[in-house]
């Protein structure tokens, strides 16, 4: 029992920042941006999310600075892609790069160290007992106790879905991938959508990155995304960009990371189980590929 | 001077005139930094031939990328091909044991066929499954990664280090010494030189081009699609590789730990650029060669982190391809705009007759 609860708990947070990332990635997927800058906002937020918290001593103040260091490469992504008509794709491997680069030369810059920065004045973020669902058996375990970050995931999850598909706001929106001359012509500005998306985006992965450094860990690690957005760009495609697939895209990820924790128990080498997520991803891939050519054949 | 040029140079300037307010607003003399930063990677003999030593990783997986994303093959898988081909270099280095004539040719022949067969795996992934390389590229450089730390930690593990390691290659394999000028820059210059060649003079270049331009054209106009898709991740996987091969070969003489430092995602950005074009990768991978290794110097002179070579780098890949698309669309707008003022002159003439 403690194994699985272990498993599933596992599975939670391993599946949380990917989840976050691919829902900010799914508003620029239906907005038409090819957006591959989930990796660098990522990191962006996870620094930020440090300096905050330990300047300031709150969580709180490492969540708003991880959005808004994250907004902030999603305003650069704008400027690029949005005002001055770069390629998206390039626009989007500068920014990952440039995320690794400002944040390993912020680090030197701000802590005076190299490699990783942890330090007892970072103050992660809780978790949450809920009353009364604690108390039940095995489920109260896995339910209740969940860093914040988790619960507004799942908020989020539902929140996306609902915006996406039942709005005006998500109708033009999906309108701006769709069919951009139709939209414009309508009235409605698809730039003006994409780079609204850009920004949704940009918060969304800020709180990834938040997760990453102040929930799933406690400091900040030179390049600590470690392909994270890569892995949610390709739970957007596996599933076309719908929210609850995503959300259960994610936990089949976060899954083979709780299972390579598990593994490492059993002697397994670390290097091996940390190969785990990433070739889950290939796998997913693989059975998306061969529905695809099905679809087709029909 | 061409536009290329133009806009390029607006672009580098532009570039370092951003990279110069970053080092204003952290208070540092931006003019003394940038000083430093040359005269540490181009005044002077060993300046230069070191920034031109440390280019050739750099340019061969620019190259790579280079030759992949102007074939069509979104191949970002640079880095897992240079560490596997380093490791498949090294192993032979390690196992191997001939005269120096023939042990350096075999562990560069054994680097290219590891990044090769890395490269190849994401290829087989594409035609036998239609998965896409992007993604399954990039999760081949996670895998790679991971299987090498795991290779110098356990099975191939140097047992008198104190860190994962593996022992040293052959001194045969060892690349030769020749005073300030590095034998491996030869070796990138023939890289170079042939995919320069194929690209420009051969038939199976402009099949490739081709490719990548109008995919759809190439196969009307008789090429093979795919075979062509395979061959170019083959021969990209082989470049990485290759570079991986020339940095165990002439630098720690071993697999260390993060031998693969940044160069395949440097080499990446060189290629973008230079717009995929060959000598441009050159040029280009020499000119951020150049930041790298200066920022070492610069360093020690001002108080700059030389982590700062970092972010100059990828705010000059932005500007320069902002400035360069935007030339174009500047360009295109006053011919235009000339050819529509032409049409009402016309206009107005014919109905004056």
């Amino acid at each position: 029992m403690r194994v699985f609860i272990g498993l599933i708990t596992g599975m939670i947070s391993g599946a949380t920042p990917i989840l976050l990332a691919a829902l900010g990635g799914t508003f620029t997927f239906y907005a038409g941006v090819f957006n591959i800058a989930m990796e660098g906002m990522m990191l962006a937020g996870a620094f930020c999310a440090v300096v905050g918290s330990y300047f300031f001593h709150s969580w709180l103040m490492g969540i708003l600075f991880a959005i808004l260091g994250s907004l902030l490469l999603a305003l650069i992504f704008v400027l690029f892609a949005v005002v001055l008509h770069t390629d998206e794709f390039i626009t989007g491997i500068g920014l990952n790069l440039f995320a690794v680069g400002a944040t390993t030369y912020l680090m030197r810059q701000t802590f005076k160290v190299k490699g990783v920065f942890a330090d007892p004045g970072i103050v992660a973020i809780p978790s949450l007992q809920i009353p009364w669902i604690k108390d039940v058996p095995v489920l109260g375990q896995i339910l209740s106790g969940q860093n914040v970050i988790v619960y507004l995931a799942v908020l989020l999850t539902a929140w996306s879905a609902y915006t996406v598909f039942r709005t005006r706001f998500g109708l033009r929106l999906r309108a701006a991938g769709y069919n951009a001359a139709s939209l414009d012509s309508s009235g409605v500005s698809t730039a003006r959508m994409r780079v609204l998306s850009l920004l949704v985006c940009g918060v969304l992965c800020g709180l990834a990155g938040a997760y990453l450094s102040l929930g799933y860990v406690r400091l900040f690690a030179e390049n600590m995304s470690a392909g994270r957005g890569w892995i949610s760009l390709a739970a957007i495609i596996l599933v076309n960009g719908n929210p609850w697939g995503i959300a259960l895209i994610s936990l089949v990820f976060g899954f083979s990371d709780g299972l390579g924790l598990l593994l490492q128990g059993y002697n397994v080498a670390p290097q091996f189980t940390a190969m785990i997520p990433y070739i889950a991803t290939l796998i997913a891939l693989y059975f998306f590929s061969v529905r695809q050519k099905r679809l087709q054949k029909v | 001077m061409n536009q290329k040029t133009i806009s390029a140079l607006i672009g580098i300037l532009i570039g370092l005139l951003i990279g110069a307010v970053i080092l204003l607003v952290q208070g540092y003399d931006p003019l003394a930094t940038y000083q430093a930063l040359f005269q540490y990677s181009l005044f002077g003999l060993y300046p230069l031939s070191t920034t031109i030593k440390n280019s050739v990783p750099l340019i061969l997986t620019g190259l790579s990328a280079s030759v992949a994303f102007a074939s069509g093959p979104v191949n970002l898988g640079q880095p897992g091909q240079l560490v596997m081909g380093a490791l498949l270099a090294t192993i032979g280095g390690i196992y191997l044991h001939l005269p120096p004539a023939l042990e350096v040719p075999a562990l560069l022949a054994l680097a290219m066929l590891g990044g090769a067969l890395w490269a190849g795996l994401a290829a087989f992934f594409r035609q036998a499954f239609n998965m896409s390389e992007f993604i399954v590229t990039l999760m081949l450089n996670m895998i790679a990664d991971f299987f090498t730390a795991w290779a110098i930690s356990f099975p191939l593990m140097d047992r008198k280090a104190f860190s994962p390691m593996t022992p040293q290659i052959d001194r045969a394999g060892w690349l030769p010494d020749w005073g300030s000028f590095n034998s491996a820059i030869p070796v990138m210059l023939i890289a170079v030189g042939i995919m320069w060649f194929m690209f420009n003079r051969w038939k199976i270049g402009y099949e490739w081009r081709m490719s990548g331009q109008n995919s759809l054209f190439a196969r009307l106009g008789g090429c093979e699609i795919r075979k062509n898709f395979v061959a170019v991740m083959l021969v990209t996987g082989a470049l990485a590789g290759l570079a991986g091969g020339l940095v165990v070969m002439d630098g720690p003489h071993r697999f260390i730990k993060g031998l693969g430092a940044n160069y395949a995602w440097d080499g990446v950005m060189i290629a973008i650029v230079a717009n995929n074009d060959i000598l441009g990768t050159l040029f280009y991978g020499l000119f951020f060669s150049a930041i790298q290794t200066g920022a070492l110097g610069m360093e020690l002179i001002t108080n700059v982190p030389n982590e700062i070579s970092q972010v100059l780098q990828a705010v000059l890949v932005l500007v320069i391809v902002a400035s360069r698309e935007a030339t174009v669309a500047i360009m295109n707008r006053s011919a235009a705009r000339r050819k529509a003022r032409q049409r009402v002159v016309g206009h107005i003439e014919e109905k004056a007759v």
